[in-house]
């Protein structure tokens, strides 16, 4: 940008909006929305390896968590998901993490998804300002559709009136689930904020009716933001997307999930009905192929919204056939 | 990218939406000069706003001493720094009342910077932590100590600070809106005024991050982003107090100094606040060089240095401080108005009255009227009226012990 305005002056303010003009063509020529540079044909080509969803009797445990379906996930086969950084859509991000390992099962009934994937660092708190939560996002196209390189569909959120159906799980939503009212308050990271961050937690300063009382000040809540509502029973939310931007939450939440941080790496397994009532959500049939794609965001990264490692195609998924088929 | 006017610049610039002004404007007037930092302001913000929990560490309005204050802390100099401060040179030869009234920025703002450097991003910014928000006062009152001579004279003081009042800009081009990746915040096209959707943030950061005023804050309760909503219900004329007439926020009414005068940039030359930032050219916007077009405008303070006020509010600022030392008629007349009623004054008109003082200002002639400035609402009724000589009241002898 630094260049003479006398120049400019002498000539116009018509020179400077053309050469402007010039060097934002020139840089932004590829793009095909501002801040998002267009796809290349691999990505439009979903992956060969196909995911297959084995069918186990999995016995639904009274407690889902991961260790108590450890065993129903054995003999699945997983597929490895390479990950790189978010590259089209600004702003860009990620990269701190290479794949993640997904095993995929089914009993008739519910779909299990287990991610597995390496992060030194557990991130499971978003209350302080620089800090972001761990999470991993599943993805799904909307509707019975095949996906080939002559059939565009973007492995990148979905496209307009080619929705696709996400399925986020994040890691403070988990430990929410944790306390009393389903909901980390700010006193677990600062035990007495309301006084100058002091550590006491027996202030005679704090006037819990005062501060907690009026919900309408709680902006996310009096919106009924479903990541400001305490108590959402459930680890995973459940959104729709029509390209970059439009992440949407649905009215009605569907998924839900758990997981285990161990030795450096996180097992999530994320799981729903095989089919339900909403129209905003991917259905799955036994016997059936499906698509999905997936991301996964590294909090000690800053990793959040777009900054994130995603997987940059669409990998195939084949549920086998129940036992009674 | 497009290319968008930014008046303040004097020429276009790169933003990622286009041009699209609003009807008229949320703006304001400070008047640094006046100042005491008495905080009423920023409590009048907080108690109405902001004392929920979650928000301990929210100042939307916050008074910082300068140069060493801030909140958070040196966010000035941390975003000058990210956008090189050595970029801050004008082209001041030609300019254009209407397109360039201060010169021709010829640096690179917080936008350009991040397209120059591919960042892939909109704008340069950053996160501060939890910790740098802490201490709103820290610096409070500490002065830049050069002790050259006894005694500091006009026009630069050599041992000096000054107050400075920050909210949300409501930025023509605002970098938190920008930085959205989401598209969560909103200007809205009746005002002017900037709003994070509290449905539609996911509390990414990427405002409080791309805010080069570092205005919007995160809360760790909802775990999304808030920011000051320039009291748009008083905005609205949803205040009983005003009959349905516009009134002004919350922070401008309580103001004990009278530094601050609220309104709309709009067409109108008889608008107060579009005359002094305008036409009188003595209310300058801050950091201009960010290139977020921000609308508190700041009459500058007289006896700090010159090179440490251009950088903050661009090469305006002698002609402002010239303006301001050795007031014109009408701009005396105008300033008259400053805390005079809360509605929202549209326009003014003054009546002239006699001359009842004269003197010498730093080799000028200064001469002051008695006039009469009269302040008109939305609807074009009288709803101030008040004169240059502060009226003086007399307390009947019966309660001159009574409260
Ligand atoms: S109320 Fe007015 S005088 Fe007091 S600190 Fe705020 S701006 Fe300054
Ligand atoms: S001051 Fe910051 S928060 Fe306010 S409109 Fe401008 S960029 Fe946005
Ligand atoms: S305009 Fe209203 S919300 Fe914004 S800082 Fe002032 S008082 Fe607070």
């Amino acid at each position: 940008m630094k260049r003479s305005y006398k120049l400019v002056k002498r000539f116009g303010l018509a020179l400077l909006s053309c050469a402007l003009l010039s060097s934002a063509t020139a840089v932004y020529a590829e793009e095909t929305a501002p801040g998002v540079k267009g796809m290349s044909e691999e990505e439009f080509t979903p992956a060969k390896e196909v995911l297959t969803v084995k069918y186990v009797d999995v016995k639904k445990p009274y407690h889902m968590d991961v260790d108590s379906l450890k065993g129903s996930f054995q003999d699945a086969t997983g597929i490895t998901v390479p990950l790189q950084m978010q590259d089209k859509a600004f702003p860009n991000g990620g990269g701190s993490i290479q794949g993640a390992e997904v095993k995929a099962i089914h009993d008739g009934i519910t779909i299990y998804f287990q991610i597995t994937w390496n992060d030194p660092t557990r991130n499971a708190q978003a209350i302080a300002i620089q800090e972001y939560r761990d999470a991993v996002a599943l993805m799904f196209p909307l509707g019975a559709v095949e996906i080939t390189p002559a059939e565009h569909f973007s492995p990148r959120m979905g496209d307009r009136e080619k929705p696709v159906n996400l399925w986020h799980w994040k890691s403070d939503w988990e430990a929410d689930l944790l306390v009393k009212g389903e909901l980390e308050d700010v006193e677990e990271r600062y035990p007495n904020m309301h006084d100058d961050f002091n550590t006491n937690p027996y202030s005679p300063y704090y006037h819990r009716d005062l501060i907690t009382s009026i919900a309408v000040l709680s902006g996310g809540r009096a919106a009924d933001n479903l990541i400001s509502r305490p108590g959402r029973g459930r680890t995973v939310e459940d959104l729709n997307a029509e390209g970059f931007g439009t992440l949407t939450t649905q009215e009605h939440q569907d998924v839900n999930g758990c997981s285990k941080f161990e030795d450096g790496a996180w097992t999530v397994i994320i799981y729903r009905s095989l089919i339900t009532q909403d129209p905003h959500d991917v259905q799955f049939v036994p016997g059936g192929k499906t698509f999905f794609n997936m991301a996964v965001w590294n909090g000690a990264e800053q990793d959040r919204n777009g900054q994130k490692n995603i997987s940059t195609q669409w990998h195939p998924a084949v549920l086998e056939k129940v036992a009674w088929q | 990218m497009t290319l968008v006017h930014n008046w303040h610049l004097g020429r276009r610039m790169e933003y990622p939406y286009f041009e699209s002004r609003p009807k008229r404007q949320f703006a304001a007037v400070f008047n640094i000069n006046r100042c005491i930092a008495c905080q009423t302001c920023t409590m009048a913000c907080k108690s109405a706003w902001t004392y929920n929990k979650g928000q301990e560490f929210m100042w939307w309005n916050n008074v910082e001493t300068k140069p060493y204050g801030g909140y958070p802390q040196s966010w000035d100099v941390k975003t000058l720094r990210l956008i090189d401060s050595d970029n801050n040179v004008w082209y001041t030869d030609d300019k254009d009342e209407k397109l360039s009234p201060y010169g021709v920025y010829e640096g690179d703002t917080i936008f350009e910077t991040a397209a120059r450097k591919n960042l892939n991003q909109w704008a340069v910014g950053y996160v501060p932590e939890d910790k740098e928000w802490r201490a709103p006062n820290f610096g409070e009152d500490v002065a830049v100590s050069k002790k050259q001579d006894e005694f500091s004279t006009l026009p630069e003081h050599s041992r000096w600070f000054f107050y400075l009042q920050r909210l949300c800009n409501h930025c023509t081009y605002p970098g938190c809106l920008a930085a959205c990746p989401r598209k969560a915040i909103y200007k809205r096209k009746e005002d002017g005024i900037v709003l994070i959707d509290q449905k539609r943030c996911r509390g990414y950061r990427k405002c409080v991050e791309q805010c080069p005023y570092k205005k919007p804050m995160y809360r760790g309760l909802t775990r999304i982003s808030e920011k000051c909503i320039a009291c748009y219900p008083r905005i609205e004329g949803k205040d009983p107090l005003t009959e349905g007439r516009p009134m002004e926020t919350r922070c401008m009414a309580a103001c004990v100094g009278q530094i601050r005068l609220q309104g709309f940039l709009d067409d109108n030359p008889k608008n107060p606040v579009t005359w002094l930032i305008r036409h009188a050219k003595v209310a300058l916007p801050l950091y201009p060089q960010f290139g977020t077009e921000p609308n508190i405008y700041y009459i500058p303070p007289r006896w700090a240095p010159r090179s440490y006020l251009k950088q903050m509010f661009g090469p305006g600022v002698d002609e402002a401080i010239d303006k301001f030392m050795v007031p014109s008629r009408e701009l005396l007349a105008v300033m008259s108005l400053f805390r005079m009623t809360q509605s929202i004054i549209f326009e003014y008109a003054i009546e002239q009255g006699p001359k009842v003082f004269e003197t010498v200002i730093h080799g000028k002639k200064f001469e002051m009227f008695n006039d009469t400035v009269i302040g008109y609402g939305e609807d074009g009724k009288e709803i101030v009226r008040t004169t240059v000589e502060e009226p003086i009241h007399v307390r009947d002898p019966k309660h001159y012990n009574s409260i």
